[in-house]
């Protein structure tokens, strides 16, 4: 069944509020009425905190974030127990790659496209010495060096870093293929699925990867929150990350017995607030449907693309095949700063864009665009007349250049 | 080579231009309201990186392009891609501009704290008199000065004035008028200000006291108004020639020479300022305010109704 645009609009309160056209759902999505309600429900009428206290409150909120958890789990088919609440994606890729076992194994393998969330706490553990780095190579339109996947993951690669969909051009990662030779080479595989949750559905048992890191702000959900998602014996073999209270099972001044995952790496008081809103951001992305808002993008994708390439003196960076992309093009136009088109975008018609190298700088260099882009995503609420009215606001600020 | 080093050059220019507009523009506005303070805290972070030959970091120059652009395009698209196309050329023009309007402004200012007038000796319209207000002014405790008319009359007028200021020239007119019709039932007191920006005016003063003293005053006054630019030039020389003229006897040269009046009019002059005089000529008609030739004519017709209704 397709999904209705014109009508999912209405659940979104900002887009009520605001004449906006919002083409900046990779950097974050608006928020449906239903996951603002659950947080607010939250607090006007719980507002404990889980896992401590006996009293009504911490009840409820136990119960709350327990099944939230659950409903999350379910939404990407892992076990509940597998699903870790962090910050954001950075937290959960970072949670990882830090707590890594490289006593064996010191090589980290990824790409130069990734998100500086990935690439910098790689950097880091090579910098401190604790492991090693190597790059699967990428061509300039994005696609991947395929010899190169199984020529740099090897027998001495401890983990595997890669997105599912890059947030530079939407396109997907052969992640596949890059689990299958990082397996049969030994290596653990972390996803960033942050752009890849979303906008498709990711059946985490089905692909096999033994870490997924995603946000809960890029669906819908509320900032602050995010997950990851590790098969249980990866977890186990993971070091402490941020400890505290309830990560432990008893402590003595001389030893510490740890609880198992998820709780041995939720340090602290959580943020139930935002997990009970990620829990109703994928009940309602879940009633839509994932594959109809795939569908939907792909054609909303294809629309933009066009758009974009009937401008003059428009430079669109990876692939030219909408098929291969979700709906987030990144773009140039020739004598135009992209800031100032970004800006001029907003002034002239409240079409809400990201300019510059989107938090993913080697990625720019790779695919040319080192001094920055500018970039629209769309997402489940965006309609084809905001297309037409993105394309005629183009036309007019090319002709500036 | 060259040509690179004047493009980065110009497009250093053209931030720092775009920021230095913006700075004293954010920075009055922050005095109202905290939403333009960070603004402010980014337009000066701009200018500082700019005049330190660092890149400016804070991308405020292209929002106000890209705004400034995008509200051309809304009035008129062609008009804005010829903006937009030129830019660099029309910021060097508003820095000119800036620098210029920023440069007269200081000039006007210091002219405005030496000479009371932001145009200098020459004197004339100047902006900055808004700053000052004839309510601020008070009138004089004394009657020491040159004086004509009825002694025990009701209605006073004094007069602050300059020979050698061109508005109290041109309230002349409407003085000797007011002095005519009014002579009995006015007690009239001139009190000279010589004011520092006219070149000379402290030895015109100090002429005409020497000349009240050999009882030719209102002639030797009326000769000063009309020599106004010849004693502005010429000083010493056109002031004694000017006593020749009139047949006024020579105890005047010596009067002059030794300054007789100087300490009379210093005294005069010290009681203007005490009184907030920053024009000349001011009048005070039983002690209400009048500032300017423009205003002679109310001058009058407050004696008029003081008269009337006594």
């Amino acid at each position: 069944m397709a999904l209705d645009a014109e009508k999912i609009r209405n659940d979104f309160p900002v887009l009520q509020s605001q004449p906006v056209i919002y083409f900046d759902s990779a950097c974050t999505t608006l928020k449906p009425r239903a996951v603002i309600d659950a947080e607010r429900n939250y607090y006007e009428e719980v507002s404990g905190c889980a896992g401590r206290s006996a009293h009504r409150l911490a009840k409820k909120t136990d119960e709350l974030f327990t099944t939230s958890r659950e409903r999350i789990a379910k939404f990407i088919n892992a076990k509940s127990d597998e699903v870790i609440f962090t910050k954001n994606t950075t937290e959960a890729l970072n949670l990882v790659i830090r707590s890594f076992n490289y006593s064996s194994r010191r090589k980290i393998v990824t790409t130069p496209l990734e998100h500086h969330s990935a690439l910098l706490p790689i950097m880091e553990q090579k910098r401190r010495g604790i492991a090693d780095m190597a790059l699967i190579k990428t061509n300039e339109d994005g696609t991947f060096d395929e010899f190169s996947i199984s020529q740099t993951i090897d027998r001495n690669t401890a983990l595997v870093v890669v997105h599912h969909t890059t947030n530079t051009t939407g396109m997907r990662a052969p992640i596949e293929k890059i689990i299958k030779v990082a397996h049969d080479a030994g290596a653990a595989v972390l996803i960033d699925a942050a752009q890849g949750v979303p906008h498709s559905k990711v059946d985490f048992r089905k692909l096999g990867a033994d870490f997924l890191a995603f946000s809960g702000h890029k669906m819908c959900g509320p900032t602050g929150i995010g997950c990851l998602v590790g098969k249980s014996e990866q977890l186990e073999k993971l070091d402490t990350f941020i400890v505290g209270g309830e990560t432990i099972e008893t402590v003595k001044l001389t030893w510490v017995k740890w609880k198992k995952a998820p709780k041995r790496f939720e340090g602290g008081i959580q943020n139930y607030a935002g997990a009970i809103g990620l829990g109703a951001a994928c009940d309602y992305l879940a009633k839509i449907g994932m594959q109809n808002i795939e569908e939907h993008e792909k054609k909303m994708g294809k629309k933009l693309m066009d758009a974009i390439n009937s401008i003059p003196g428009s430079t669109i960076y990876g692939t030219r095949d909408a098929g291969k992309r979700s709906s987030l093009v990144s773009f140039n136009l020739k004598g135009v700063p992209h800031h100032q088109v970004a800006l001029m975008a907003d002034s002239l018609s409240a079409i809400a864009l990201r300019s510059g190298t989107f938090c993913a700088q080697p990625a720019a260099d790779s695919l040319g665009f080192s001094q920055g882009a500018v970039r629209a995503s769309l997402y489940l609420y965006n309609m084809e007349k905001e297309i037409e009215t993105f394309e005629e606001t183009l036309e007019k600020i090319a002709k500036l250049g | 080579m060259k040509g690179l080093r004047f493009l980065i050059g110009t497009a250093h220019l053209i931030c720092m231009v775009l920021c230095l507009l913006a700075l004293p523009v954010f920075l009055f506005l922050s005095i109202f309201s905290a939403k333009y303070r960070p603004l402010a805290r980014r337009a000066l972070n701009c200018v500082v990186k700019k005049v330190t030959l660092r890149p400016c970091e804070t991308g405020l120059n292209e929002e106000l392009k890209a705004a400034s652009i995008a509200g051309l395009m809304k009035l008129h698209a062609p008009t804005a891609a010829f903006v937009n196309r030129h830019f660099e050329a029309f910021s060097l023009f508003f820095t000119l501009i800036f620098i210029a309007s920023f440069l007269i402004t200081a000039q006007g200012l210091y002219n405005f704290v030496l000479y009371g007038n932001c145009n200098g000796p020459e004197g004339g319209f100047c902006i900055y008199n808004g700053l000052q207000n004839k309510a601020f002014l008070k009138a004089p405790g004394s009657l020491d000065g040159i004086t004509a008319g009825n002694a025990s009359a009701k209605v006073v007028v004094i007069e602050f004035g300059c020979y050698s200021c061109p508005y109290t020239k041109q309230a002349e007119e409407g003085v000797q008028r007011m002095l005519a019709r009014y002579k009995d039932s006015v007690y009239f007191v001139f009190k000279p200000f010589p004011l520092p920006s006219h070149p000379y005016s402290m030895e015109a003063a100090i002429a005409a006291s020497c000349a009240n003293e050999q009882g030719k005053y209102w002639e030797y006054r009326a000769a000063l108004f009309a020599a106004q630019k010849d004693v502005e030039e010429r000083g010493d020389v056109a002031v004694l020639e000017l006593a020749r003229s009139l047949n006024i006897s020579s105890q005047f040269d010596l009067c002059y020479a030794q300054k007789k009046f100087a300490s009379f009019i210093q005294q005069t002059q010290k009681e203007g300022q005490e009184c907030g005089i920053y024009g000349t000529p001011t009048f005070f008609v039983n002690g209400k305010p009048f500032v300017g030739p423009a205003e002679v004519d109310e001058v009058e017709a407050e004696v008029q109704k003081l008269l009337g209704s006594s």
